[in-house]
């Protein structure tokens, strides 16, 4: 026989100014069921708590409802209390009567009846509420970070610094990623290498780091605490940990001035047994089998092999699977820029001397094709005049992406200021939409940058770029004096958007995350669970999420890496145990909630007999992955599913409940 | 309207413009506020914050063919209220000068143009305004011999128009100003 205790909180004048509270608790004294009903001023207060305490303890009750605030105010506090009196913290249930019924009605005769209506539907499904224990998840203490970039080193080096073991998966020969090919960083104009190189070989170094380079994640399973990743570490065909790195094999390749550096944004050149550059971590070179004499011209090519002094090449490596367990994840997979080929009209492609954001960083860089002379691409020359082209790509919804890449803004105000450092007496004209200029110390440098460099900087687009007696003749408009103008210039940089990592789809995919339109990782939530992904223990870093800068990158590293040194703190994962059930009886096997659920929670079990014949199969939750939103049980046809609390039969009472 | 930009002839103007004026042109970007609070913007073809961006740009023909830089009666709302602290009102009368000087005339605002002429002229040789010289030379020039003449007396009797010129005792100062300016 159920034994119900129901208190009615004022909440001062908040709830009581609208709401007849004493005629509340006299009406649900009535409801078949409840032994005590009453009416006080402030429940959360501690005087409340004891009554609702000693009422439990007293009468001894088997379920408990507070018409009362929000439950996500403080259902908590009083699930708490339930269970210091022996209570199951589920039969505490809250008829919200403050934000849906006192703060949105005015007539109190009305919301009187509301209020009573509300309670009587929580009395009725605590009835038939049952006792739920939380689920608990064994945890495997190390993680995954997926991407060598900077937040995926930022976030493996916090991680290995909390004493966790770390597998670090890089898809290049080496890491670093993006930044490591910058030259320098806005706005205190660091050298990008000399910051970035250091913290490579802090984690190639680290005993909690195990790296793998030139490795893909191919396959991921399991759950939070719990997950089973394969990793395909491609063959470098060197054996590792005999090389070097002297050179002598990429000095001997007779495949040189062949193939365009990818470090250098097709800049420069490369052989086909090579490094990406010199401050590779770790120093140990690959074989692009694609272009290799070896491969190609059955095996007559071998002179790296000749030249390598220990030996170490061997050309019959294969491809080798790495299989690790880890019990959270980090997704730093990064970026990719926009085809600049996209706008014709700006000539990228056709003419030399129009290059992207990213090559003109290699032009700067020390340890770019031209080490850090500034010279133009099609004849050597070092260019007097530049004109910037902002937006390219970025907030253009017909051709490009309609978000802003909000790195371009800033690493044109640097390129302005570094080519004025670096050519005395050069012009450099910057054509814009907006200047967002936003974090510490940004809108002076670009300021700057107009004011002391001498950049001219033009609020309007370029319409057409053409080439004249060697000039490129850049035709614009300047919105604030209303003006179509036309610059010779010697060279145009394109500040080109940012868009997601090739391939980010499918692995959110592999991961079982969701994605934006663009492929941009999304949040748990934009503004309180920045760094968690949507599914339980996979967590979010850097460019991977959208554009972001270099502090910001390293920040969501960091944030990650808490985010896990947290949940491994604790010996097990505690899950609420408000998650979908299955009728193992009633299933038939037609996994319709398999492909509803959003979080990869439902797998397929063998229901066998004694002698292990498989009589049926059956769906199946996941614990740990299931976070209860309901989806499965709409989604089932044959009613097998329930989420624990909120079951049919308690749905239907609570409306039966309104029934006059 | 189509500026083809010339880089030398823009730098050129740029520093000509910037060291009369002791200010940079960069300075400005271009909130427009001098514009929204200018009296006479109206009139003009140009806002103050469009002068400054052409003048950076190397827009020579418009800038000192324009209206806006005759029409700018240097009430200083602009400067006062510049964020940047730059000499809005100032750059106005820097081109005023750079126009007379390179022999430009103002098709629309002669009058206007007129008058600043003779006003300097008058500042140059007494230091200070001698009004009676003023209005005859300005009245000559114009040939509008007989506007405004009912206004004589009243100023006459309040001694707004004195009969003879009360030079600044140390004339070579102003001949000094003039010649800095140069």
């Amino acid at each position: 026989m159920a034994r119900i205790g129901v208190f009615v909180c004022w909440c001062g004048s908040n709830i009581a100014g609208t709401v007849d509270v004493k005629r509340v608790a006299e009406e649900a004294a009535k409801i078949p069921g409840v032994v005590e009903a009453i009416d006080y001023k402030y429940m959360c207060s501690d005087p409340g708590q004891n009554a609702f305490r000693n009422m439990i303890k007293d009468k001894n009750l088997t379920g408990v409802v507070l018409a009362a605030c929000s439950p996500h105010m403080h259902e908590n506090t009083f699930r708490k209390a339930a269970i210091k009196e022996g209570l199951n913290p589920y039969f505490v249930e809250i008829a919200n009567i403050r934000e849906q019924v006192s703060w949105v009605h005015e007539d109190k005769e009305k919301a009187t009846e509301k209020a009573i209506d509300l309670l009587k539907m929580m009395v009725e499904k605590v009835k038939r509420n049952k006792p739920i224990e939380d689920v608990r998840v064994p945890l495997t203490k190390k993680a995954l970070v997926i991407g060598g970039g900077i937040s995926g080193i930022q976030a493996a080096l916090d991680i290995a610094n909390g004493g966790v073991e770390v597998i670090l998966v890089e898809k290049e020969p080496s890491i670093g990623g993006k930044m490591i090919q910058l030259d320098e960083t806005f706005p205190t104009l660091d050298c990008s290498s000399c910051i970035m190189t250091p913290k490579m070989v802090e984690a190639y170094q680290h005993p909690n780091i195990k790296l793998y380079t030139y490795s893909e994640l191919e396959d991921v399973s399991g759950y939070i605490g719990n997950f089973n990743v394969k990793i395909r570490k491609k063959a470098r065909s060197i054996v590792e940990k005999d090389c070097t790195g002297c050179g002598d094999c990429w000095n001997a390749c007779p495949m040189h001035k062949n193939v365009k550096s990818e470090f250098n944004v097709n800049l420069s050149e490369r052989t086909a047994i090579y490094v990406p550059f010199p401050q590779a971590v770790p120093l140990i070179p690959v074989i692009d089998r694609s272009v290799c004499l070896h491969y190609k011209k059955g095996g007559k090519c071998q002179k790296c092999y000749d030249a390598c002094g220990p030996k170490c090449i061997n050309f019959d490596l294969q491809d080798e699977i790495i299989e690790e367990k880890v019990g959270a994840i980090v997704a730093a997979t990064g970026y990719d820029l926009m085809e600049n080929s996209l706008y014709g009209e700006y000539g990228y492609g056709q003419f030399k001397d129009v290059v992207s954001g990213l090559q003109f960083e290699r032009l700067l860089s020390a340890s770019g094709p031209t080490e850090g002379v500034i010279k133009r691409p099609s004849d050597g020359k070092t260019p007097e005049t530049i004109v910037f082209i902002q937006c390219v790509g970025s907030r253009d919804p017909e051709k490009g992406v309609p978000y802003c890449s909000k790195v371009c803004c800033m690493y044109t105000a640097k390129h302005a200021k570094l080519f004025a450092h670096k050519v005395h007496g050069s012009q450099s004209y910057v054509f814009y939409i907006d200047i967002r200029a936003t974090s510490k110390g940004y809108e002076e440098f670009v300021r700057s940058t107009m004011e002391n460099d001498g950049a001219i900087y033009l609020r309007g687009r370029v319409s057409k770029i053409y080439e004249n007696g060697g000039k490129l003749i850049v035709k614009g408009a300047d919105t604030l004096s209303g003006n179509q103008v036309e610059i010779a210039a010697d060279m145009v940089v394109l500040a080109t958007g940012v868009i997601p990592k090739k391939g980010s789809d499918k692995m959110a995919q592999m991961l079982g995350i969701s994605y934006d339109k663009y492929g941009f990782y999304t949040e748990s939530h934009p503004k309180l669970r920045p760094a968690e992904s949507s599914t339980a223990g996979i967590y979010l870093a850097g460019m991977a999420q959208g554009p972001r800068d270099i502090p910001e990158s390293v920040v969501s590293g960091s944030a990650a890496a808490s985010k896990i040194l947290g949940l491994f703190s604790k010996s097990e994962y505690e899950v609420e145990g408000t998650i979908a059930s299955v009728n193992k009886t009633t299933c038939v096997g037609c996994f319709y909630c398999q492909r509803v659920c959003a979080y990869s929670a439902i797998s397929k079990e063998e229901v066998k007999d004694r002698s292990g014949n498989v009589l049926k199969v059956v769906a199946n939750v996941n614990s740990g992955l299931c976070t209860g939103c309901g989806a499965c049980v709409n989604a089932c046809f044959s009613k097998s599913i329930d989420v624990r609390g909120f079951m049919d039969e308690q749905i239907f009472a609570e409306i039966k409940s309104l029934a006059v | 309207m189509k500026t083809v930009i010339n880089e030398q002839q823009r730098r050129n103007f740029v520093g000509e413009v910037e060291s009369k004026l002791h200010d940079k042109l960069a300075k400005c970007y271009q909130c427009g506020k001098c514009s929204a609070g200018c009296p006479v913007n109206f009139e003009m073809d140009y806002t103050p914050n469009q002068i400054i961006k052409m003048a950076e740009l190397g827009m020579i023909d418009n800038v000192l063919n324009s209206k806006t830089i005759w029409l700018c009666v240097s009430c200083n709302t602009c400067s006062t209220r510049c964020p940047k602290g730059f000499e809005v009102a100032g750059i106005m009368d820097v081109l005023r000068e750079i126009a007379a000087r390179r022999g430009i005339k103002s098709k629309t605002e002669k009058e206007i143009q007129t008058f600043h002429e003779v006003f300097l002229d008058n500042v140059k040789s007494n230091g200070r305004i001698f009004e009676l010289e003023l209005v005859g030379k300005y009245k000559l020039k114009t040939k509008h011999l007989f506007r405004d003449m009912f206004l004589a007396p009243k100023m006459i009797e309040k001694g707004k128009l004195k009969m003879h010129s009360d030079k600044v005792s140390n004339i070579n100062q102003i001949a000094k100003i003039f010649k800095d300016f140069e």
